[in-house]
């Protein structure tokens, strides 16, 4: 099974390595502004990647931002990945009409959110016995409707149009006027932002896994997988999910530089992180307060090419040897 | 095939890169300014930010202007100062006479019933002038002179001499333009006030006929009496004026600074972006860039090839960025711990790294530069950790083991630890917040910053929910009024320190009501002083305008007050170095 | 065909009803108070003024933009008033509010006057589009031929493809600021290459002698602002492009095309593409959308007036028609992008069938 790294693969392994070991090394409390050493240019004792408009070491900022990537930026895009990817392929597979449910159930479940949409005042003032009758209710007319004949027949759920319609309106919202909203009531905190990011940036890869799954779909051997009567749970892990994941792997690092855009956008906006939290996207963007010194946009402009870069070469990586894999079944 | 599409391609980006010159040369008595936002609306009595305000001093004329140091007024459509006369303990009586030689564009004098006319229109009910009418609410009534048509008298409630400046803080508007039969002559501004007003026919057809001359995107419905007119707009692009062929001011013998009108033409150049602003002026394309940001200025100045076109200016301000302390914290309550916090903040730093070394310090609200009123007896504040931590022993707290501060009050264990928050996205704020944290967190001091965007920022601010705040307030040199920032009645709007005590209460209403300067001077700096033991709020410093302009313009005459710059008076007479 | 088109439309109207509604009462709950606002922005005001008059002011401000409605058809009753406890905590308003009045204003039309300019909605609309849609339409144009050309390029030279893609990633890493604002150094300048107009579109002042050269001053001006949006959008589409085709090609049928002879670029042509493009079609019908909204970057860098800088300005002043209307447009972009997607699915894969 081990096969033997390329050279360009051993270079992308040991950046990846290298930014693990500046993001464990770097400086665990903020950094101090210098007021009296700004802006110097790089090579010069004590800072050698030169110091950024208020002072601040460029490359104890970059040991920092590796941190901030490693613990933000990246969960965030594999995240955002998964749960697109998720209900991308539930959407595509299951369309419109092949999930279905006994009505009795969905009587139930929706009577249940008429009643909870009513009666929010009283659910936010004591959630607990409000909530407790609501789910006795519902609980109550899928009791009484199951044994009926109109509660036994099938009613088919349009996961398809719903997950489109969620994208529809996330998509529209622009993302900026959503965070403000969000900011409005409570700034996020570091791990906020995570979710928040996750919650806004699965649709790209939704919609990519949902186009790909509706023409695994249409291919004979999940149709012949489908006539033979095999669970759906293994027809999606078996079957489609070898020939849909790689769309989303070869996104997989331009996802991440599209976090990393787009937190310096909202770091710039002052809704991201803290301004205490380095990131190398904020040191990108005091180049515009400082747009002669170079180096603010050498350092961490190489520091983010790199890891994109690595990432392709390692994913690329994968991409063979799952073909490789692919051919053997074939 | 390719060939030909090749060859194709290579033709038209020769023609796109060749064959036009670099950059258009601007015909000689024209002026290009750049603004870093669209006025949006041009409606003079709408004007609610800097470009707009512009304009209208372009378009029409106030009675009152103030002077290039920004300390004294200057009669612009007033023949001279007003008269002022009090009477009893709250009315005042301002009287004005108008220059004779004022006219509108169709060869009638300026007179005072078109003053009446226009604060009729201010207040006129379902016009959306409620700013103005909240600004001039102190006018209570005109009076017109039966024997002179130019001479007329405002009725003001209030004593402030700050009044006598805001009365003639307006653009008078023609009557002819918009209600050419005087309709609104026999409605009182009182009548209006009340909105019974709106029962009369005349004040119902005067509503529609101002909404159908949509004065917001059309002035030139409205055409005033200043020296220029709009020729072309172009929203988010550019403005250009055109100067009137035949215009009152020619005639002045010896016409003040804002009653000049130089150039022929001025093209106001949208350009939001500071960097592409920079660029298009080493590329001449603009000829003043006002309000530049300091590094790239100073770094400008620092280039031959750019001395060589671009001349420089510097030009001390009344505007000062400060720290603001709300007082209604508990943590924030005693004057020790406020003055042991703006210890942690180092200044002379901040203006070295920040300002590029162009601002200047004060030790109090009133700008150094004022000379009488400012107290320079009192010390500058300095940065000094060890203070800090004398002051806040002082105010009762104590340090716990090494982690942090406590103190009892009301009973209860209060933990000093605060919020500081600022307008997200200002560069020179945000280093100032950077840097009081760091300050802050080597005394276990914890802060947490909070940059927030400028509309929740404002909202906080009233709703006092702030802890420490950094902000900029747009000094006036001329208004000593500060009713509006430390008295404990304007807690719910702009005190928003919530600072306010029966004593400097009192001293404010004193300051106001003084004609004496004398007096006034004592009360000032007694003024000061309390501010400065109370420290409510911590001036960092004052900031200096940063003007760069093209030699071509010659000298350029350039204002304390924004925007900064004369445009009308550039006079493009060569400059001797 | 008609009956599902029409099925689609409704169903499209329903969701852009829905997307709309809830930006609606998001934006209206979250705005801060006009009125105040407007207080706040009088420099030297607040003297003299009691605070009955303060509030007379806030609300006649309230009242001309008809923000002294109840939002929504219900509101919440405090829960200090003496409602049973097993009683819904609503108020019915009726048709006097807001939403109900925005929303009529919509159906016919009508999106309201900005706060800020007095004008209406769709007229700032109209105009930003007059300078976004040259500039997108343009860069999305030249997008998708060179996504095309690039990646059935590298795909046939195949030794190139590595160093593309390397450089491609590297575009990628620089945020759009960056890009536009590289290109407004390196091109515009007068220290380096002078070539460009470093902003805006051109002013009057400028005569032509004919239109020729007007079209030409024109374009010159569009140059840097659509190449910097080309540049940033490039790199996602090849690479994804590439990915695709690069699985196309090992396919049963490639070898099959290749086993009766067909030249290679015929094959990357004719066969790997057209199957290839399936997964990416999404990427590029998701191009209709932000061809609308613009990108505030670019427009901010070369100082044109677009919709992103007239969305951003809007949000920053809480100028809320002109903000809805801007999400309004988007909406019916993006789903119109989605009729659009599925059409084509259907043209590139007859065995794709969408169930009603």
């Amino acid at each position: 099974m081990t096969r033997r790294l390329s050279f360009a693969q051993w270079l992308a392994v040991s950046w990846l390595l290298l930014v693990v070991v500046s993001a464990c090394i770097a400086p665990t409390s903020s950094p101090v502004p210098d007021l009296l050493h700004t802006q110097e240019p790089p090579f010069q004792d004590p800072h050698w990647l030169g110091t950024d408009p208020l002072g601040h070491d460029v490359l104890q900022l970059l040991l920092a931002g590796a941190r901030t990537t490693l613990l933000i930026s990246i969960p965030t895009a594999v995240l955002a990945s998964l749960l697109g990817g998720a209900a991308g392929s539930v959407a595509g597979f299951w369309g419109n009409s092949t999930y279905q449910v006994q009505r009795a159930s969905a009587a139930a479940g929706v009577i249940g959110a008429v009643i909870a949409l009513l009666f929010i005042p009283q659910l936010r003032t004591n959630p607990f016995p409000v909530g407790l009758v609501i789910g006795v209710l519902s609980c109550t007319v899928y009791y009484a409707l199951r044994r009926t004949s109109w509660g036994q027949r099938q009613i088919a759920v349009p996961i398809d149009s719903m997950v489109q319609a969620l994208i529809a309106l996330l998509d529209s919202i622009p993302l900026l006027l959503l965070v403000l909203a969000i900011a409005a009531v409570q700034r996020p905190s570091s791990m906020g932002l995570v979710v928040l990011l996750v919650l806004t940036c699965w649709t790209t890869p939704a919609r990519l896994l949902r186009a790909v799954t509706l023409r695994t779909k249409a291919l004979l051997f999940v149709e012949a997988a489908v006539v033979a009567g095999l669970p759906t749970l293994r027809i999606l892990r078996y079957h489609i999910w070898p020939n849909t994941w790689p769309v989303l792997l070869i996104r997989l690092p331009l996802s991440i530089a599209i976090i990393i855009g787009l937190e310096t956008t909202l770091s710039f906006l002052g809704i991201g992180l803290a301004p205490e939290v380095a990131s190398w996207g904020r040191l990108l963007a005091s180049i515009r307060v400082a747009p002669a010194a170079w180096w603010l946009l050498v350092w961490p402009g190489a520091a983010i090419f790199f890891t994109i870069l690595s990432l392709h070469t390692l994913v690329s990586t994968k991409i063979t040897g799952f073909d490789k894999h692919l051919d053997v079944t074939k | 095939m390719k060939r030909i599409l090749f060859g194709l391609l290579l033709l038209l980006w020769s023609s796109i890169t060749g064959c036009s010159p670099s950059a258009t040369s601007a015909t000689p008595d024209t002026v290009r300014i750049r603004w870093a936002r669209d006025p949006e609306n041009l409606d003079p009595l709408i004007a609610n930010n800097p470009s707009s305000y512009e304009v209208s001093t372009l378009l029409h004329c106030s009675l009152l202007n103030i002077s290039d140091t920004g300390r004294n007024i200057v009669p612009w459509l007033a023949a001279a100062s007003p008269q002022v006369e009090r009477l009893g303990d709250s009315l005042m009586l301002v009287s004005y006479s108008l220059r004779p030689e004022a006219t509108w564009d169709n060869g009638k004098p300026v007179v005072a019933q078109d003053v009446a006319f226009t604060l009729k229109m201010m207040n006129c009910p379902g016009l959306p002038t409620e700013m103005d009418q909240a600004m001039f609410h102190f006018i209570q009534d005109i009076r017109l002179d039966t024997t002179d048509s130019r001479r007329f008298t405002l009725v003001c409630t209030g004593q402030s001499s700050d009044y006598v400046r805001n009365s003639g803080d307006f653009s008078i508007l023609p009557e002819y333009a918009l209600d050419p039969k005087g309709s609104l002559r026999s409605v009182s501004i009182r009548e209006l006030r009340s909105g019974a007003a709106t029962a009369y026919a005349s004040v119902t057809s005067f509503v529609q006929r101002y909404q159908a001359a949509q004065l917001a995107q059309h002035p030139d419905n409205l055409p005033g009496c200043g020296p220029y007119q709009l020729k072309n707009w172009q929203p988010g692009r550019f403005l250009t004026f055109t100067r009137k062929l035949k215009w009152w001011g020619d005639a002045l013998a010896k016409a003040p600074p804002i009653l000049r009108a130089v150039p022929k033409s001025i093209t106001y150049q949208i350009i939001p972006d500071a960097g592409t602003a920079m660029l298009a002026l080493r590329r001449g394309d603009i000829d003043l860039y006002p309000l530049m940001p300091a590094a790239e200025f100073a770094r400008l100045r620092r280039s031959d090839a750019d001395r060589a076109r671009l001349s420089f200016y510097t030009v001390d301000s009344y505007e000062c960025v400060v720290a603001n302390f709300n007082t209604r914290q508990p943590t924030l309550q005693d004057r020790f711990t406020r003055q042991a916090l703006s210890a942690l903040f180092d200044v002379p730093g901040l203006i070295r790294a920040t300002q590029q070394g162009a601002a200047y310090r004060s030790a109090s609200i009133v700008s150094p530069r004022v000379h009488p009123y400012y107290n320079d007896s009192l010390p500058l504040p300095t940065y000094d950790t060890q203070q800090a931590i004398t002051l806040l022993r002082k105010a009762g707290w104590r340090e716990v083991n090494g982690q942090g501060w406590v103190r009892k009050q009301a009973g209860k264990l209060l933990e000093l630890r605060l919020s500081l928050s600022y307008r997200a996205g200002d560069p020179a704020l945000e280093a100032a917040a950077l840097q009081f944290r760091a300050a802050a967190t080597a005394i276990r001091i914890p802060v947490d910053l909070r940059p927030t965007e400028a509309s929740l920022l404002v909202q906080q601010l009233r709703e006092g929910t702030t802890e420490v705040s950094l902000r900029s307030i747009g000094g006036n040199p001329a208004a000593y009024d500060f009713t509006p920032l430390f008295h404990s009645n304007s807690t719910s709007l702009y005190n928003y320190s919530g600072f306010g005590t029966p004593a400097s209460d009192h001293l404010i209403e004193a300051i106001v009501q003084t004609p004496d300067t004398a007096q006034k001077t004592r009360l000032l700096r007694r003024f000061q002083r309390l501010l400065y033991t109370e420290r409510p709020i911590y001036v960092l410093y004052f900031l200096q305008y940063r003007i760069a302009a093209a030699r071509r313009l010659g000298r350029v005459p350039v204002t304390s007050i924004k925007p900064s710059y004369r445009a009308n008076a550039i006079d493009f007479s060569p400059v001797t170095k | 065909m008609g009956r599902y088109l029409l099925f689609r439309l409704g169903r499209t109207v329903l969701a852009a009803w829905g997307i709309l509604s809830i930006i609606f009462l998001l934006t209206r709950w979250a705005a801060t108070d006009i009125g105040l606002q407007t207080l706040q922005d009088a420099p030297t005001l607040g003297r003299g003024l009691s605070v009955g008059e303060q509030t007379r002011i806030a609300q006649q401000v309230r009242q001309r933009y008809g923000l002294d409605l109840p939002v929504f058809y219900l509101s919440v009753l405090t829960s200090d008033t003496d409602t049973p406890a097993w009683h819904p905590h609503w108020h019915w308003n009726g048709t006097r509010n807001q939403y109900h009045r925005w929303l009529r204003g919509v159906v016919q039309g009508d999106l309201g006057n900005s706060y800020r300019e007095g004008t209406p909605v769709t007229k700032l609309l109209l105009q930003a589009l007059r300078y976004t849609l040259p500039l997108t339409v343009s860069a999305t144009f030249l997008a998708t031929i060179s996504t095309v050309l690039l990646a059935s390029w590298v795909n046939y030279y195949n030794r190139w493809r590595g160093l593309v893609l390397a450089i491609l990633h590297g575009i990628q890493a620089l945020p759009l600021f960056l890009v536009a604002l590289g290109l407004l150094l390196l091109l515009a300048n007068p220290d380096a290459l002078n070539w460009f107009p470093a902003f805006g579109l051109g002013d009057d002042t400028e005569q032509y002698s004919s239109w020729s050269e007007e079209l030409l001053q024109y374009l010159r001006h569009l140059v840097l602002p659509v190449f910097s949006l080309l540049l940033v959008a490039l790199p996602g589409f090849v690479v994804q492009l590439d990915g695709a085709m690069q699985q196309e090609l090992r396919e049963p049928y490639v070898a099959t095309a290749r086993a009766k002879g067909a030249p290679p670029v015929q094959v990357v042509r004719k066969h790997v593409l057209h199957n290839a493009l399936l997964p990416v079609l999404p990427l590029f019908t998701e191009l209709l959308p932000s061809m609308v909204t613009g990108s505030v970057v670019v427009e901010m860098v070369y100082a044109l007036p677009g919709m992103g800088r007239l969305f951003v300005e809007a949000a920053a002043q809480q100028d809320l028609p002109v903000l809805l209307g801007v999400v309004l447009l988007v909406a019916i972009a993006r789903l119109a992008s989605q009729l659009l997607a599925d059409a084509l699915y259907q043209w590139a894969d007859p065995r794709i069938r969408l169930h009603i």
